[in-house]
């Protein structure tokens, strides 16, 4: 803040309100979309219009459809420059916003001083994460995963497991599980640092003013930050222990534009008319 | 632990304390000295009998008489600032076991109910020394005069009754208005930082007691005249986006004001005003 006539000095308002505005959209509204879509593994077993005849193949193939969905997208890389500038245009001002400030939670250990300090804590990680996330699964720097592997949007579930699990058949590898552990912290520090600010942005802008206000849009921020952060956590444990053939097989048989790997459905169709023949029986 | 619980805790653990407090004790106070602007820092304790109902300013004077350490080395009288003595001026306001509060209301029955109980004084941390626990607030009142925190009623004639005012508008101001200009906001801010060059006053953070008494003033009949002003002073370097919601400020604020009130108040105000400014403004 030392030059007066700097450009930041100039659109301090503006920058300041743009900074905030960017952190809700496009930036938190994309979290929410994207959190949505990825915990499709743990809770598209309930696509009844997915094909597959158990719970997890089913939600294989609703991730798949998503994602191929996604990639069909018209100006896509419009909306993904956006994203990047966005997130690039937050980040580089919330560091030097966070940097005027000096944490003081040894002597002041209220809760809302706790989560100014997890704020800026939060930021610094997820830049770190966001980027290493959108390095190796999105412009393909794979030195940077244990295992060496590429995502590919044809075989999104089976790849985005590989890179996870440190390997494609051999299951989680250590590395793996470092990745995992680095992904869950990643996603939950994000999920913090999008609704804490919703929080905060509500104060800036002045939505809310008075105490029971402020306290009521908490409860909603809480709300949307847990509901987020059980979604974040079910895509991450849902690719961390996802079977890696099997989902290679279903992403497979839907390029190939059949609707279900044969042998899996024949195993399972076996199984569940077992099942039946026995409760005939019973 | 919670913000409610933590402060029953405080409450209880000073009640206890006050229940558990030894007559005829002498406690230690452990004072961060400074014999002037630039000069080091030092740490000198001392040891001094507590008198009934004693607080923190009555056994600073019992050390300015006898000010000897507890090693036994003579030296200057520890030098302080007060002034009304019952926490409205704000004069006496210092760092107390690591929190900010007013010395004056700070009773050591509550704070060191045992023999050889330690009190450790600082002086506040965001304002330049001017010797041991006294401290320069001018940025503190440069602050007010930033945000015009004042009634414009100088003129060439006279401008009559003001305006009427209803109950519940009144209590709200009085909350308000009754700010001392302590500082215990500003020293429990992690985004007011110590500045001690008067060139930049005008840029860094205005802090939370400067934001209210611009909503203070802004919701006077007449002081509303100086809105925009103050608005566009709180839209600037410093202003209130620099604010980072830790909300400490409402928390240690002896007299209660909502602050984190204020600073929403004040936030949508120069939401308002810079919509207003970017359709009708002609800067």
């Amino acid at each position: 803040m030392s030059n007066p006539d700097g450009p930041l000095q100039q659109h301090h308002f503006l920058l300041r309100r743009l900074h905030s505005l960017t952190g809700i959209v496009p930036v938190g509204v994309f979290l929410i979309m994207h959190l949505t879509t990825n915990s499709t593994i743990a809770w598209g077993g309930l696509n009844s219009r997915a094909h597959g005849d158990g719970w997890f193949d089913r939600a294989i193939s609703t991730f798949q459809h998503e994602v191929t969905f996604i990639n069909e997208a018209p100006l896509l890389l419009l909306i993904e420059v956006t994203l990047w500038v966005s997130i690039a245009f937050h980040s580089i001002l919330g560091v030097y916003y966070a940097m005027s400030g000096k944490p003081n939670n040894g002597s002041y250990k209220y809760g809302g001083n706790t989560r100014y300090l997890l704020q800026r804590l939060t930021g610094y990680f997820g830049i770190f994460f966001i980027f290493y996330h959108i390095a190796t699964l999105r412009w393909g720097w794979s030195f940077l995963v244990p295992g060496g592997t590429q995502w590919s949007h044809e075989y999104a579930s089976s790849t985005l497991a590989a890179a996870l699990q440190g390997s494609t058949t051999d299951g989680m590898q250590a590395s793996g599980i470092a990745i995992s552990i680095f992904y869950f912290v990643g996603v939950s520090a994000l999920v913090f640092h999008f609704a804490n600010g919703l929080w905060t942005a509500a104060i800036t802008w002045g939505f809310t003013i008075s105490r029971p206000a402020q306290k009521r849009w908490g409860v909603v921020c809480a709300g949307l930050g847990a509901a987020l952060m059980l979604m974040a956590w079910a895509s991450v444990i849902g690719f961390a222990t996802l079977d890696y053939d099997k989902a290679r097989a279903i992403e497979e048989s839907m390029l190939s534009g059949e609707e279900y790997p044969a042998e899996l459905h024949d195993e399972t169709h076996a199984e569940t008319a077992a099942v039946e023949h026995d409760n005939t029986d019973g | 632990m919670s913000d409610a619980e933590a402060h029953a805790f405080d409450a209880d653990m000073r009640r206890v304390n006050r229940k558990k407090a030894v007559e005829g004790r002498s406690v230690i106070f452990k004072i961060k000295r400074c014999d002037g602007p630039g000069k080091p820092n030092r740490w000198e304790s001392f040891k001094v009998p507590v008198e009934q109902g004693a607080n923190v300013i009555s056994s600073l004077k019992l050390i300015a008489a006898n000010p000897i350490t507890t090693e036994g080395t003579k030296t200057t009288p520890v030098v302080w600032d007060s002034g009304c003595l019952e926490e409205v001026c704000g004069a006496c306001t210092m760092v107390i076991n690591g929190r900010v509060r007013q010395s004056c209301s700070c009773l050591i029955d509550e704070y060191a109910p045992l023999e050889g109980d330690v009190i450790t004084l600082e002086p506040m941390s965001k304002f330049p020394v001017i010797r041991d626990l006294w401290v320069d607030r001018d940025r503190l009142f440069n602050a007010l005069t930033r945000v015009k925190a004042w009634v414009p009623i100088d003129g060439t004639y006279n401008m009559g009754a003001g305006p009427k005012e209803s109950p519940d508008h009144q209590q709200m101001r009085y909350a308000l208005s009754e700010c001392m200009s302590c500082g215990c906001c500003l020293e429990a801010c992690p985004q007011y930082n110590k500045e001690e060059d008067p060139e930049k006053w005008d840029t860094s953070f205005v802090g939370a007691h400067a934001i209210s008494q611009a909503r203070l003033f802004n919701e006077h009949g007449t002081g509303k005249r100086l809105k925009g002003e103050r608005y566009d002073a709180l839209s600037g370097p410093g202003g209130v986006n620099d604010c980072g919601n830790a909300q400490n400020c409402v928390k240690v604020c002896p007299k209660g004001i909502p602050l984190t009130e204020s600073i929403g108040a004040v936030g949508r105000g120069t939401t308002v005003h810079a919509i207003k400014r970017f359709f009708e403004g002609k800067k």
